[in-house]
């Protein structure tokens, strides 16, 4: 029975020791060789205390969810502190100027039945206003948007029924 | 919170489909995806995922201007449509089945029955 109890305790102190064996510079390494497994780069990682502070510069908020996912996951790390940035981004330009964009606008919502709804752009934002039945709705708007405009649409269709 | 952010499952989906893109920044601050989806449905899935995170679109802070992988679609063989024409019909001249033109052009179609005159539909040829 003593025996039996020196064992648990024995085990105890042997998983104990091993989960207190990870030291922040083991975590660091795993948690770097994690993201380069999960083929995230730009990141720098530094643990103190089990804790993970990430930095740099990475693409884009996709990867900056990804890298913290990853080091997340490495076994012994118990908060992931996420201070990565994104890489700015270049500012876009219209694929053509503003009564060329309006023109092939009109022109495609036509193509898609969208008739409807009526477009201008000014300074490649399109302004779009009227309305469409609700079914041609959302087709209305990615013909819109897959034009080639350099600004958000100002979304003013109205759908119907 | 910045576009990237709101829209950050947008491009999580984008990656785990298979579709490429690049980001700019609109000259109104939006965030501008363009990109190319490997089929119509994996295009549709990101449009989905668009209208779940504002509804309406009416937000004006995406821009989603994704195109089909040659593959799927996107390889510039069109058709018409023609009074009179149907899905199987075109099929037939092209030689392929109805269900490919309607998968390659789900982003268009509501319907397989509705095809309108003047419509313009991808072959995957």
């Amino acid at each position: 029975m003593k025996a039996k109890y020196l064992t648990v305790l024995t085990l105890a102190i042997a998983l104990f020791a091993s989960a207190c064996g990870k030291s922040d510079a083991d975590l660091t390494k795993a948690a770097t060789d994690k993201l380069a497994a999960d083929k995230v780069t730009g990141v720098t990682v530094k643990v103190e205390k089990g804790v993970a502070t990430l930095t740099g510069e990475v693409a884009d908020a996709a990867v900056k969810s990804k890298a913290e996912a990853s080091v997340r996951s490495v076994e012994g790390i118990t908060n992931v502190t996420n201070s990565l940035t994104t890489k700015p981004l270049p500012v876009a330009t219209p694929a053509a100027a503003d009564p060329a964009l309006t023109g092939k606008i009109t022109e495609d919502l036509k193509k898609a039945g969208c008739e409807g709804a009526k477009v201008t752009v000014e300074n490649g934002k399109p302004t779009v206003t009227g309305e469409v039945p609700a079914a041609k709705y959302a087709t209305c708007i990615q013909v819109i948007q897959q034009a080639g405009v350099s600004g958000g649409v100002d979304n003013k269709l109205v759908k119907g029924k | 919170m910045s576009a990237q952010e709101k829209y950050v499952s947008l491009l999580e989906l984008a990656n785990a489909n298979g579709t490429s893109y690049e980001l700019t920044e609109g000259t109104d601050g939006a965030l501008i995806v363009t990109g190319t989806a490997p089929s119509a449905e994996a295009k549709q899935q990101l449009w989905d995922e668009y209208e779940r995170l504002d509804p309406e679109f009416r937000s004006g802070d995406l821009i989603l201007n994704i195109g089909l992988a040659d593959a799927a679609g996107g390889g510039g063989h069109t058709h018409t449509v023609e009074s009179g024409d149907s899905l199987s019909k075109i099929a037939s001249e092209y030689g392929i089945q109805w269900k490919a033109i309607w998968d390659a052009n789900r982003d268009i179609l509501n319907h397989p029955d509705k095809i309108y005159p003047g419509q313009e539909l991808k072959i995957p040829i």
